[in-house]
């Protein structure tokens, strides 16, 4: 499989800090890679590279062979990459639904108008589980039904890339495998290539089918979730022993 | 669907008769009255353009007003009003456009301050130029009946609604008010918000250019504090404020009840007009936070 999204040699400094040093690696069309690592390992700051928040100081980012490095969130959204946010920034004033159609109309989609852009619309709040509270004005949603907006925005834009930033960070076990079996289901129907942050470890080892290690913003492993699991270098920065 | 054709027709209706009566009246002090209240009409609507829509609250507005009624008095004699009107909106539009892409880098009061000393900085500008050309004041001789200039503006007041109107229910105000919700995921879900946000600013131009225009042949006389004066972008604020809402409704209740109600309390109570239009100020700022048309869905909601 040919890879849809390529990171190559990518490092970002912020003034004397670095917080990417030289990573490289690709993400194969439909697959879901699962990105690792610790608080301040740099996982956050490599999604935002990727969705065009910030520039990256060296390297490049390619998307279906088009390079990335230079164009604005907005730009690279609408070719197809949508992220949502680890802390979640829904248009507050805004109902469920609302916030749905911005992305349908802006992202890649690009549909004209509220008329048809519900549809495509109305299927998302199903698909994600935000049918039932469609008309309620986002602020007031729980924290399990926020993250699952970030994701309904992100799915309703279009993208065939979509970088999903700790979705299930804060949830509750329950809620943790309904988001699984939710991100399932999406990525079967749309067929989506979903790059994932998560601490839910057991998730991840779950969804994904390859995983990257990030430590201190350098990629010191990546591979199938048995080889990480069984990885030296990932246990002894973990774990602070080897096996 | 219903409702808002209800609104528009009704808006129509009550619009064509409030712009009719003063002048079949032919009381000169009515017209003058009606022209200060669809003056208004015409510049609160064109504020929430931008401020309402992207929550860049402008302090500076009447800077626009000011550079069209400048623009009309500097070529006064040498060009018909045909084309002199019409270009103070346009050099109010690309003075926006020239500074609309540093000025809407900030957000927040950091915007509203700007936008005030902005506004400023042009005004002691120009009256800098003026007094260099040995100018204290103008006049303007030769300006076209009141009764003209009163359609000119009501015409003005027709398009500013209908340009917000327009704004506020189309794709570009959804993308406006998903910026102004929160300008990071707006942008990284595909609103290219630069680009909006500087064509709000500029749609929000045109009119007051032209306003300022107007008033520049009603008035007959020029001075710059006088055009530029802060109060008339407090005044169109207030009148937002007061209007409340998120549409069209707001800024035409607002603008409509205090334009009346600061000519009436100013005719029957000239020494205490501006402390009761303070009060009325307070009150509304205290208790009804979302304004007239917020008050209306609470009866509605009631019923």
């Amino acid at each position: 499989m040919s890879p849809l999204l390529e990171i190559k040699n990518i490092t970002k400094r912020f003034g004397g800090l670095t917080a990417l040093s030289d990573v490289s690696f690709d993400v194969p069309s439909g697959s879901i890679v699962g990105v690792m690592g610790a608080n301040g390992a740099g996982k956050t700051t490599l999604f935002s590279l990727i969705a065009g928040n910030i520039a990256p100081t060296e390297g490049e980012i390619f998307f279906n062979k088009k390079s990335l490095v230079g164009l604005t969130p907005d730009r690279i959204c609408r070719l197809g990459v949508a992220r949502t946010f680890q802390i979640v920034k829904p248009f507050g004033g805004m109902t469920v639904r609302e916030n749905l159609l911005t992305s349908a109309m802006f992202g890649a989609h690009q549909y004209q108008s509220k008329t048809l852009a519900a549809d495509a619309v109305d299927k998302v709040l199903e698909d994600v589980g935000l049918t039932a509270v469609s008309e309620q004005i986002s602020s007031t949603l729980t924290l399990s039904y926020q993250k699952r907006l970030e994701i309904g925005r992100a799915v309703a834009t279009g993208c065939r890339l979509i970088l999903l930033d700790e979705v299930m960070a804060g949830l509750t076990p329950t809620e943790v495998l309904e988001m699984l079996e939710t991100i399932r289901i999406l990525r079967e129907q749309r067929e989506l290539t979903l790059l994932v942050i998560e601490h839910v470890m057991r998730a991840l080892m779950q969804l994904c089918q390859q995983i990257v290690v990030l430590h201190h913003g350098e990629l010191i492993a990546q591979g199938s979730p048995d080889e990480i699991g069984n990885n030296r270098l990932v246990h002894q920065v973990y774990l602070g022993e080897t096996l | 669907m219903k409702e808002s054709m209800q609104f528009w027709l009704g808006l129509a209706v009550f619009g064509c008769v409030v712009a009719v009566l003063p002048p079949t009246l032919g009381n000169e002090y009515l017209i003058g009255v009606a022209l200060t209240v669809f003056m208004w009409l015409a510049l609160t609507p064109s504020w929430c353009v931008l401020s309402q829509l992207t929550g860049y609250v402008s302090l500076g507005h009447v800077v626009f007003y000011g550079i069209g009624a400048y623009l009309v008095v500097i070529t006064w004699g040498q060009w018909p009003l045909w084309l002199a009107i019409p270009a103070a909106g346009l050099v109010s539009a690309v003075f926006a456009l020239v500074v609309g892409g540093q000025v809407l880098r900030v957000r927040g009061p950091y915007f509203v301050i700007l936008t005030f000393g902005l506004a400023e900085l042009i005004k002691f500008s120009i009256m800098a130029i003026e007094s260099g050309m040995g100018m204290a004041a103008r006049i303007l001789f030769g300006a076209p009946d009141l009764l003209v200039i009163y359609w000119l503006m009501v015409g003005l007041a027709v398009i500013s609604v209908l340009l917000l109107g327009w704004v506020s229910t189309s794709r570009f105000g959804h993308g406006l008010r998903s910026l102004r919700e929160n300008e990071e995921a707006a942008e990284t879900l595909g609103v290219p918000v630069v680009r909006y946000k500087l064509a709000a600013f500029v749609l929000s131009a045109v009119i007051p250019g032209m306003v300022g225009a107007v008033m520049a042949l009603r008035s007959t006389y020029f001075v710059v504090e006088q055009v530029f004066d802060p109060l008339v972008s407090v005044t169109v604020i207030a009148m937002a404020l007061l209007g409340g809402g998120d549409g069209v409704r707001g800024p035409i209740f607002g603008a409509l009840f205090l334009a009346c109600m600061s000519e009436l309390l100013w005719a029957k109570a000239p020494l205490l007009y501006m402390i009761l239009l303070g009060g009325i100020l307070v009150v509304f700022v205290l208790l009804v936070p979302n304004g007239l048309v917020g008050l209306f869905q609470r009866f509605k909601v009631r019923e």
